[in-house]
């Protein structure tokens, strides 16, 4: 890709090194990585994937035997994480780097296996799940799909090695979107109210508990620095507190604006705006679109400065801030930048914001 | 197929269906397309999903309900809406759409009641898959029948797919039609295990099956609910096919809206390639929130530094500053340009696929510039609508 120079990486590499000094004088907490579960959670657009995947990267970095787990229709996460494009992993999965293994929990894959571990007839099921009949009411039918991956992530967790030691150190759930009605999340509940007696409620109180358990499971909900999602991200605290009894520790914001890479934006936009054009330059843009650029960036930054306030005032959680890459995130590299450093250092409520740009 | 080449005739339609996936500002632009259609004189209504409080604020109102709510006079004199036009705004409520379809289509109180104060019904109308999507073009069947308005703007639930808003309501009927819940239905089950005997044997094998997971307990509360919701299946049929064969008629038209991040675009693709191979035409394409060159392209961006242009700005500044300061101005003129373009770059790079996409399939595509901030008063969502219609803006990129 071209760009104007190298300037663009060793400005955006300078903000970064700046942010990370903030955080890394903010308070420290409790490793993310001490628990066998992340669901990470969100708003659609939040970067769940890419969080996901930052994770799995750092936690397998630390020597840690990882699985990502992805349930969307389009497996986003191997590619993410190799940089190149990758056949799909499907339910089998696929190891990718040194124990780091992705896999996408398909829910008829999952009640298939479900449903052939309680018969104990694989063939049967198979021609069961083939019926029409019971297809059509699957399609319409709500929360099993959920309830199911759950229940798969379960099974994984309690998956051994031939020592007796977990399989899997950690695993990573890049779960649904939340939305306005149940969340993923809720579904266990519901469905244990629901159905009260029989192996599908007791299957859902385990899973119950293995997400209500703050030794075992960490929810870690990833937002960005604007209205709405900000909106649904502290109801999502809300109703995790009150109606799930879930706790949250920290929230990921990510896709920040960096400062501007100046020392007085307001006075490089006034001067830039009094000279006269057009200035015979040849590769700069005039100083008009100059001091619009300079302005919108200023903008951008204040904007997600005064939101990060806003999520931090209204959850009262650590924040940790992921920040935005001009780049974007193409593969192993941009997402190193955002793994280890980022998610083990939290910036406080009422740390300093990251909006100066004093050097 | 039919296609609708500008953005401009696309507020000819009857209905403009918004599809993509979340959080690329779907709402908002719904709002401005519907507001240009009541600046250009029609009655316009914009259905949401979201509460979206800010729009509300800027539209004049203090939120969003399920019935259509007009602007007040002074937002529709700030929006610059003039006599003959109209716009309302309205949010989608999934629950009181199916209490409103329940209250219609049962005729007698003492089943309505039954239906309402069941257990499953609460949880289960919310959430049964496609009910919001159904509750969506229940509303749009309303909008159309009132004939109150000339244009519906209707923002869809996030999906990965448009078919998936299309199909829920296809999906939720097949659902309540299907043999295993017709089969839960029989007041038989109601005796129990022994109810199943009669019915043939892969149903019963089925029913079996769910009920050795789920206990009969659930099966009855299930069959209760069923039986009641049955009473309404064929007046939700009639209603799911009509509209459906609207959405897909001539006076529809499908926008599909996106961002410029990498995946973001890179879901818009699929997205499009799920639309062709189930033969959905789609009118036109909006990249949200483009990081673009304010008034347009700067000279030759894609060369390297040049050392003479950051002379002859610090030559210009030290009109005004003292000559070190003109220095280092230019020098951080410079490092904006830079990370700036680098933005512009990687945005164009991303969304690229797409443009050509467009190009080759004859849709209009439009790129809207990211904003110093949200939409959150009248004034914003006019600039808004101002920018989507400004006809010197189309196809913007930088060259």
């Amino acid at each position: 890709m071209v760009s104007l120079g190298v300037s663009a990486h060793s400005a955006q590499r300078l903000s970064v090194e700046r942010s990370r000094r903030v955080l890394m004088s903010a308070e420290h907490s409790s490793s993310l990585f001490d628990r066998r579960i992340i669901v990470v959670t969100g708003k659609g657009g939040t970067g769940k994937t890419t969080v996901s995947a930052a994770l799995g990267l750092a936690a397998a970095q630390q020597g840690l035997s990882t699985l990502i787990v992805e349930v969307g229709a389009f497996e986003q996460i191997p590619t993410l994480i190799t940089g190149q494009r990758e056949n799909p992993v499907g339910y089998r999965g696929r190891a990718l780097r040194p124990r780091l293994r992705t896999m996408r929990i398909e829910p008829f894959a999952a009640l298939a296996e479900y449903l052939g571990l309680q018969i104990g007839s694989q063939r049967l099921v198979e021609r069961a799940l083939r019926n029409r009949s019971l297809s059509q009411f699957l399609n319409g039918a709500p929360g099993w799909r959920e309830l199911i991956t759950l229940g798969k992530v379960w099974q994984l967790e309690q998956m051994q090695r031939s020592d007796g030691g977990p399989r899997y150190d950690l695993i990573i759930l890049d779960a649904p979107a939340t939305g306005h009605g149940l969340t993923f999340l809720d579904v266990p509940q519901v469905a244990r109210a629901a159905v009260r007696s029989g192996p599908l409620a007791r299957n859902a109180q385990r899973v119950e508990a293995l997400i209500r358990d703050p030794e075992r499971t960490h929810i870690l909900p990833v937002s960005l620095a604007e209205e709405l999602p900000v909106q649904e991200t502290s109801e999502l605290v809300e109703r995790l507190r009150d109606k799930l009894k879930l706790q949250p520790d920290r929230i990921v914001v990510n896709a920040v604006a960096a400062p501007v890479p100046c020392s007085d934006p307001a006075e490089l936009e006034k001067s830039l705006r009094s000279l006269s054009s057009p200035l015979p330059l040849r590769h700069l843009p005039q100083p008009g679109p100059l001091a619009d650029a300079v302005a919108h960036l200023q903008a951008r930054h204040h904007l997600n400065q005064g939101y990060l306030d806003q999520i931090a005032d209204r959850t009262g959680l650590p924040l940790v801030v992921l920040p935005l890459l001009s780049q974007g995130v193409n593969g192993p590299n941009d997402l190193e930048i955002l793994s280890a450093p980022w998610l083990e250092r939290l910036r406080t409520a009422g740390a300093e914001p990251t909006g100066d740009c004093t050097e | 197929m039919r296609t609708v080449q500008t953005l401009d005739k696309i507020l000819q339609q009857r209905i403009v269906v918004c599809v993509g996936t979340g959080g690329v500002g779907k709402t908002t632009l719904a709002a401005a397309l519907a507001l240009e259609a009541s600046r250009r004189g029609q009655r316009a209504v914009v259905v949401t999903i979201d509460p979206a409080r800010r729009l509300a604020g800027a539209l004049g109102l203090q939120g969003l309900s399920a019935e259509p709510q007009s602007l007040p006079e002074s937002t529709r004199a700030e929006l610059g809406i003039g006599t003959t036009g109209a716009l309302s705004a309205m949010m989608l409520d999934t629950q009181a759409t199916f209490d409103g379809l329940v209250k219609k289509f049962t005729a007698e109180a003492t089943t309505r009641k039954r239906i309402l104060e069941n257990p499953i019904y609460q949880h289960v109308s919310t959430t049964l898959a496609g009910s919001s999507e159904y509750a969506a073009m229940e509303i749009v069947f309303e909008l159309l029948e009132s004939s109150e308005f000339d244009l519906i703007v209707l923002d869809t639930p996030p999906a990965q797919n448009a078919v998936d808003f299309l199909d829920a309501p296809n999906r939720l009927l097949e659902f309540i039609e299907s043999r295993l819940v017709r089969s839960l239905i029989q007041p038989a089950l109601a005796a129990g295990r022994k109810g199943f005997r009669w019915l043939e044997s892969p149903t019963r094998r089925m029913l079996d099956l769910l009920e050795g997971l789920v206990g009969i307990g659930f099966l009855r509360d299930l069959s209760e609910f069923l039986l009641a919701f049955e009473s309404m299946a064929d007046g939700f049929a009639d209603r799911a096919r009509r509209v459906r064969e609207t959405l897909l008629g001539p006076d529809c038209a499908f926008l599909l809206i996106t961002g410029a991040s990498r995946q973001t675009a890179q879901n818009a693709v699929s997205f499009l390639d799920h639309l062709e191979t189930q033969r959905i035409p789609l009118a036109g394409l909006l990249v949200n929130r483009m990081r673009l060159w304010p008034q347009g392209a700067p000279p030759g961006a894609d060369h390297p530094p040049d050392p003479q242009d950051v002379k002859i700005l610090s030559e210009a500044l030290q009109a005004i500053h003292p000559t070190p300061k003109a220095t280092d101005l230019a020098n951080s003129a410079w490092a904006v340009a830079s990370q700036y373009n680098a933005w512009v770059n990687q945005d164009e790079e991303n969304v690229e696929p797409l443009r050509h996409r467009a190009k080759d399939r004859g849709l209009f595509f439009r790129c809207l510039s990211e904003r110093d901030s949200d939409v959150h008063d009248a004034a914003g969502l006019r600039n808004l609508s101002d920018e989507l219609f400004d006809s010197n803006l189309q196809d913007r990129r930088p060259s």
